[in-house]
């Protein structure tokens, strides 16, 4: 299975962005090889729905679980749309340490978005 | 610390939003300043810039036309729901919004879409800080896209340099460049003057920003100007639970520090302690 | 004829200018293009007889056709239409109205259907005067739709005066298009000019005529008419800083109304511009 967290910096020891969308990396973590792969995250500079986009990015990927420290109503559809899980930091500790607390069941998952939708104040 | 960044905002335009903004800059260390207002970026003139870098923003693509391979078949006139191509295959740039339906629809390929500069970003360094501004090409689309441009490299120097505020001016208005300044910001300040169109024009920024749930506090700037108007504002933000944290009544040596392109603050220290700038600079940084 | 009243600074006195102006000729018609924040009807105080809502179109996608091929999101340079393993999601407001999804999807799954982003307001003040604002939702992005329909709406009239959106971006561009003459209003000061020179450039860009007027004359320096020397710009008019004006146009007065000189120069500013 493959896991991708927020990260500001390449590698398993970054810390974690604190933004999902506009996060400077991913690392994917694949759990039967054991290692992490670093891939930039190229929706950030978007202007508008740059969360959406990031998904299917990790669902391009073949990402089931994403580690997240926060996320909007859109990428919240966007996640069950692609049939992944997210879940929820609230520590800035390292890729490698949140990895970790995801698998000894310390991470929440996130049915619901946990922000205001950042774009659309009423949705159509 | 963690980092915080400071959106300073007016809704109507010349409300002293830069002027307020730039009175602030010395009362800050470890600073980063956006001058987000990219239709008229101001802040630059008040600060003396040192090493300015700039380089060039590609807001969106533009449909490049090969005129020898067209048919003039008009399906890209016929297409285009923004009119930006006319009957003689000409292109309209103001008017094309970079959609690229009519490289979709051209069937000899004589249309590419071919990435455009829209405007320009500028780092530069100042005395207080880095300076992080833009220039839109007038007439240009993707404002929105060019406030998310600088302020994205304003965080980029925040963290290399450890700097532990952002100071963002806004740009007036309600539109895409005003989310694109305040989304994920830790404070906005609204700068309002009390007048009949101050208030107005409050009531629909403040909808915008409470709508994000950001906290949000209230500059009164000329104060003095209409003791009706003032009343009619502090009515309205204590309906709303709104903290005016500053009023500033109006001051001649105000314009006079812009004219002389000194920051307000310096150049008139008294009046700002009078008006107890100092308290409102630490209500800020809780 | 068509004026446009427009500054590349906000607060420099465009809604006084525009309403004056307009109020002075008694004649024509006077839309507020600054659609984000309209101010004109404040002062003009219209009583409105019709509300226009404007729509701007959306994709839907229908569930029983789509083959989530993914064609949609791959066109779509908004990131308003997501192509997700279960189904198709839509974002509205982020959807241009291009029409792409719609032209690219091989399943014809997609209709456009529309949603509102503002009104028109169209309403006749006391003396019979037309006036016609357009006034954008909170938390849509873009003000060009409702721009256009204002200009629309008065294509025919002999005479226009047009309240513009600060700044030199899109809604401006929208609001000057078509128009025959344009008043740059300014103020004396450093802001002043370099935002103005912006808008310079982009009305030379349109090929439009301009002229200037200099408002809060007196509070600042003089690069503001060593610029309009250097640039040929023609300075319509000169308009004193004065606390009177300021608490006037506070409370929504009309300075053409109040101040006698004042609407000495709204004349000035017309005949300059309006050749019978």
């Amino acid at each position: 299975m493959k896991i991708a967290v927020c990260a500001k910096t390449e590698g398993m020891e970054s810390v974690v962005d604190d933004r999902f969308g506009r996060a400077e990396y991913y690392v994917i973590f694949d759990t039967n090889k054991l290692v992490g792969e670093t891939v930039e995250n190229s929706a950030k500079g978007e202007p508008a729905g740059a969360g959406g986009s990031a998904v299917r990015l990790l669902s391009n990927h073949n990402v089931e679980v994403i580690l997240v420290p926060e996320l909007g109503p859109k990428a919240v559809d966007a996640v069950n749309g692609f049939e992944m899980k997210a879940y929820r930091y609230a520590d800035r500790k390292t890729v490698r340490e949140t990895i970790a607390a995801y698998q000894a069941g310390g991470l929440q998952q996130i049915e619901t978005s946990t922000t205001r939708s950042k774009s659309g104040l009423r949705r159509a | 610390m963690e980092r915080k960044e400071i959106a300073i905002l007016s809704g109507k335009g010349g409300t002293g939003k830069t002027s307020l903004i730039a009175s602030m800059i010395p009362y800050f260390q470890n600073l980063v300043l956006a001058d987000c207002d990219v239709d008229a970026p101001d802040l630059h003139i008040l600060l003396d810039e040192l090493n300015r870098q700039s380089r060039d923003f590609v807001g969106l693509q533009r449909p490049v036309i090969d005129l020898d391979r067209c048919i003039h078949c008009q399906a890209c006139v016929n297409h285009c729901k923004f009119h930006a191509i006319t009957e003689s295959i000409e292109l309209i740039p103001s008017k094309c919004e970079g959609c690229g339906v009519c490289e979709l629809v051209c069937p000899v390929d004589a249309i590419k879409m071919e990435d455009y500069v829209v405007g320009k970003v500028f780092a530069s360094d100042t005395k207080y800080g880095e300076l992080i501004h833009a220039r839109l090409i007038p007439g240009e689309e993707t404002s929105g896209k060019l406030v998310s441009e600088v302020r994205k490299a304003a965080k980029e120097v925040a963290d290399q340099k450890q700097r532990d505020w952002i100071l963002i001016d806004g740009s007036p208005g309600i539109a895409c460049n005003v989310i694109s300044s305040i989304t994920g910001v830790s404070k906005v300040i609204l700068v309002i003057e009390p007048t009949l169109s101050g208030l107005h024009d409050l009531k629909k920024v403040v909808t915008l920003v409470q709508g994000f749930r950001i906290p949000l506090l209230v500059v009164l700037n000329k104060s003095d100007l209409s003791a009706e108007g003032k009343s009619e504002i502090r009515q309205y933000c204590q309906e709303n639970g709104i903290e005016i944290v500053l009023e500033i009544p109006f001051e001649e040596n105000m314009v006079a520090a812009i004219v002389n392109r000194e920051l307000p603050s310096l150049y008139d220290r008294a009046f700002f302690d009078r008006i107890g700038f100092d308290q409102f600079i630490e209500r800020i940084k809780e | 004829m068509k004026i446009a009243i427009l500054s590349g600074k906000g607060g420099t006195g465009k809604t006084t200018l525009a309403t004056n102006l307009f109020k002075t000729r008694n004649q024509g018609i006077l839309i507020d293009a600054d659609v984000e924040e309209p101010n004109s009807h404040l002062f003009l105080k219209p009583l409105i007889m019709e509300r226009i809502t404007i729509k701007k179109g959306y994709p839907v996608v229908n569930a029983e056709t789509c083959t989530l091929c993914g064609a949609c999101g791959d066109f779509c340079r908004y990131n308003a239409i997501l192509p997700t393993k279960k189904k198709v999601l839509v974002y509205p407001e982020l959807c241009h109205d291009c029409g792409g999804c719609q032209l690219v999807c091989p399943a014809d799954a997609i209709q456009y259907q529309n949603r509102t982003i503002g009104n028109v307001f169209y309403g006749k003040m006391e003396s019979g005067l037309s006036v016609a604002y357009g006034d954008l939702l909170v938390g849509e992005v873009s003000g060009v739709p409702i721009i256009e329909n204002l200009r629309e709406m008065t294509d025919k009239e002999p005479l226009v005066f047009i309240d513009s959106p600060p700044g030199t971006a899109c809604s401006t561009v929208a609001a000057v298009e078509g128009v025959d003459y344009a008043i740059i209003a300014t103020e004396p000061t450093p802001f002043g000019v370099s935002d103005m020179k912006l808008v310079v450039e982009m009305l030379r860009n349109f090929s439009i005529e301009m002229g200037v007027v200099i408002n809060k004359a007196g509070l600042g320096d003089q690069e503001v008419y060593e610029y309009c020397e250097e640039e040929n710009l023609t300075i319509l008019a000169e308009i004193p800083f004065s606390k009177a004006y300021a608490k006037c146009y506070a409370s929504g007065g009309m300075l053409s109304d109040e101040f006698p000189e004042f609407r000495e120069k709204m004349e000035q500013i017309l005949d300059q511009i309006i050749k019978d």
